[in-house]
């Protein structure tokens, strides 16, 4: 375990059944670092996301967030958790309450703000997300770029050090997609510390400061974004891109 | 007639009201005159009519509570009655618990080891009765045909051990009331059933006839303790001696058992307005019982059943089946007999009586927390994966995430499943009638055994279920709507 490492990921075996889905996977994120991760569907870039806050728990290997083995029994899966923000495919927003209160849940039941404080810290995270005035509505009348945008600003409440996000834009119409990139790559710029599964191959190249190719449960490549989309030395990375940049 | 009663001791069918209940009423005590405890049955017509309460203080209250009446002021003493169940009585004898007591019971061989009786002042046999109008003669023509018996009791008995003689087959019956009448009606062809038993039937309008002498005759008496209260025994008998001289025993006896068609009840009270006005009481005092069973039931259900289904989606192996087995067992099991077992068996087991009102909610709380444990759970499962996931990522612990997000979300989707279940609810406390719970459907019951007006008084008892059924979904609709 080091400690220069955000994030420190060693050997990781995930398995669903006979289905090898993970085949030792090591990572290590640095502070501050943004990395993209692509891949074909079902090379196990989410599972291994997944992974990173124990919403999947690893068959073997080692995850270390902040120094704390998250595999580990008596770490306190909860409170590393609080430092590491989620966003999902499908926004996962709670429909039985408004967006402010959506954001204002989890620092007030975790006695980190006061309701007022919380309150007025949804108004905040909300302005940056661009969604100020859509506080007091229900997340269900909002449209996909918008509820993904203030699911981005529940994330941000909890005040985490690292920002995980599993293909934030894949349900999402074309014309949302600009909107919450546009979020994401003000946070990358702020300093968060960010892991990416996405297939915006032109988000990853412009704000990547690592792109990670997964094939077939292993990372078959790795580097900066130009060594990842100009000049791919593996057979597999080539086929890939070929494939999303030529449509 | 002992048959009879062991009947009663297993399936617990105890007309008026449970053992626990010992009501009695009190008379005013005069110093002069002595006053005796005396143990009678909870009901047993014509002997022991109980009112609408369950009591004795009615007008007609029955052959052996008049005796009683009679002799006690002719004898000069004051008595207060004990009413309990016909096993009770005996044990309550031999305890001391009471000086006397009776209830149609026969003066057998073995009794007398352990009870002194009085002359006796009836003599109970088994006679067989058939329709009125209808075309069976005598037991020749019952070959092939269906008879009708209650079961346990010595007609039953008797019918059984000349089935294979006659060729008829049986059927059983738990009330006299649905058996006489499926005679009457004319799907079975006969009943054998002890003779005061089915004069009174006859004598408050069952279109029935005795055709038969009664066979396997045994006295009815009083009894003491064998060697105790000789003193009450000796007023007893002098009682009896002086009834029967001077003609107000056989007085007595036709009035409960004599004639036809002439009900106990005047005319006036057998119009379905009349039948209301005369039971408004017993009425009202079931369908209380019936509604605090059913909310106090369903509340401890509902306590229940969010158990199981939070179990049911716990983490882990061990939980989620201890909650599926139990919901196997408990929506697996008719609620009949889980009623029987927490009545009746269970008391053998942990060494103390189950009260019939904590019986009763007990398998409530059992039977339906099963339905909505399997309600819960199903509906906590609807929720969507990603909102657990969601509000787990975000650091809320597992029992945060359950009650601020999983569960708002949860309850909406069960509710209309949730009300349905309570609806079923108040329907199935009528099941606790088996165990002798005094809710609507048993009122209903003891009601009938009085007066034998069981179309009259079924369609009266299912009116007011539906009008409280309604207005139960009526409020659940406003409630649901409040909550949507």
């Amino acid at each position: 375990m080091d400690k220069q490492y955000k994030i420190q990921v060693q050997d990781l075996h995930k398995s669903y059944g006979d289905n090898e889905v993970l085949k030792g996977i090591s990572l290590n994120v640095k502070p501050n670092e943004v990395v993209c991760m692509i891949g074909p569907s079902g090379s196990g870039k989410s599972t291994f996301l997944r992974c990173l806050n124990k919403l999947e728990e690893p068959n073997r290997g080692h995850v270390y967030v902040d120094g704390y083995d998250i595999a580990d029994k008596k770490t306190n899966i909860d409170l590393v958790r609080q430092n590491i923000g989620m966003v999902f495919q499908h926004f996962n927003l709670f429909p039985n309450m408004s967006v402010a209160e959506n954001i204002m849940l989890a620092p007030v039941q975790l006695n980190k703000m006061s309701k007022e404080e919380a309150r007025t810290a949804a108004l905040h995270y909300l302005d940056i997300v661009g969604l100020k005035d859509k506080a007091d509505v229900n997340p269900t009348t909002l449209s996909g770029g918008q509820k993904q945008r203030v699911a981005i600003a529940r994330a941000l409440a909890m005040k985490p050090d690292v920002m995980l996000f599993d293909e934030p834009t894949s349900a999402l119409d074309p014309e949302m997609v600009g909107d919450v990139l546009e979020v994401m790559q003000a946070l990358a710029k702020e300093g968060m510390t960010m892991v990416v599964v996405t297939h915006e191959m032109g988000f990853a190249k412009r704000v990547a400061d690592r792109v990670v190719f997964f094939h077939d449960g292993v990372i078959k490549e790795q580097g900066t974004p130009e060594e990842i989309f100009d000049h791919p030395q593996q057979p597999d990375t080539k086929s890939f891109l070929d494939k999303v940049l030529n449509v | 007639m002992s048959k009879h009663w062991l009947r009663n001791m297993l399936m617990g069918l105890t007309v008026a009201v449970g053992i626990g209940v010992g009501l009695g009423h009190a008379q005013p005590v005069h110093a002069a005159e002595p006053t005796y405890t005396i143990g009678t049955v909870d009901s047993f017509e014509p002997f022991e009519i109980p009112n609408n309460k369950g009591t004795y203080t009615g007008k007609n209250p029955g052959i052996e509570i008049e005796m009683l009446q009679q002799i006690a002021k002719h004898e000069g003493f004051k008595y207060n009655l004990k009413v309990m169940s016909f096993d009770a009585t005996l044990t309550a004898l031999q305890a001391g618990q009471i000086d006397a007591s009776m209830g149609g019971m026969s003066v057998t061989d073995e009794r007398k080891a352990t009870i002194d009786f009085t002359k006796s002042y009836y003599d109970s046999g088994v006679v067989m009765a058939v329709a009125q109008d209808g075309p069976i003669k005598s037991m020749k023509d019952l070959k092939g045909k269906t008879v009708a018996v209650k079961a346990g009791t010595s007609g039953a008995i008797y019918a059984k051990s000349i089935a294979k003689k006659y060729g008829f087959k049986l059927k059983y019956y738990k009330t006299d009331n649905t058996m006489w009448s499926d005679v009457q009606n004319g799907n079975s062809a006969a009943t054998f059933d002890d003779e005061p038993v089915l004069r009174y039937g006859i004598r408050n309008g069952m279109k029935l006839k005795v055709i038969t002498k009664a066979v396997d005759s045994q006295p009815v008496a009083m009894g003491v303790k064998k060697g105790q209260n000789q003193e009450l025994l000796q007023k007893l008998n002098d009682g009896i001696t002086w009834m029967e001289k001077t003609g107000r025993m056989q007085k007595l006896l036709d009035k409960y058992t004599k004639g036809s068609g002439t009900k106990t009840d005047g005319a006036a009270q057998r119009t379905i307005m009349g039948l209301l006005k005369a039971n408004k009481g017993a009425l009202w005092d079931g369908l209380v019982a019936t509604l605090e069973l059913t909310l106090v039931g369903a509340a401890l259900a509902l306590v229940f059943g969010v158990v199981l289904g939070v179990m049911g989606i716990a983490d882990g192996k061990f939980f989620p089946w201890l909650s599926a087995t139990i919901i196997y067992i408990f929506r697996g099991m008719p609620m009949i007999v889980l009623a029987f077992f927490i009545y009746i068996g269970m008391p053998s087991v942990i060494g103390h009586k189950v009260p019939l009102f904590t019986a009763g909610v007990l398998t409530l709380m059992l039977d339906e927390g099963a339905y909505v444990g399997a309600i819960v759970k199903g509906g906590f499962k609807a929720v969507d994966r990603g909102q657990w996931e969601a509000a787990r990522s975000l650091g809320l612990p597992y029992g945060k995430a359950l009650r601020k997000v999983i569960m708002p979300q949860g309850i909406k989707i069960m509710v209309p499943s949730l009300v349905n279940q309570f609806i079923i609810t108040l329907k199935d406390t009528s099941i606790l009638s088996a165990i002798g719970v005094m809710e609507l459907t048993q009122t209903g019951t003891v009601i009938i055994s009085r007066n034998m007006e069981g179309f009259k008084m079924w369609l009266i008892i299912g009116v007011i279920y539906i009008v409280i059924i309604t207005l139960l979904t009526w409020l659940s609709n406003y409630v649901q709507r409040k909550l949507a």
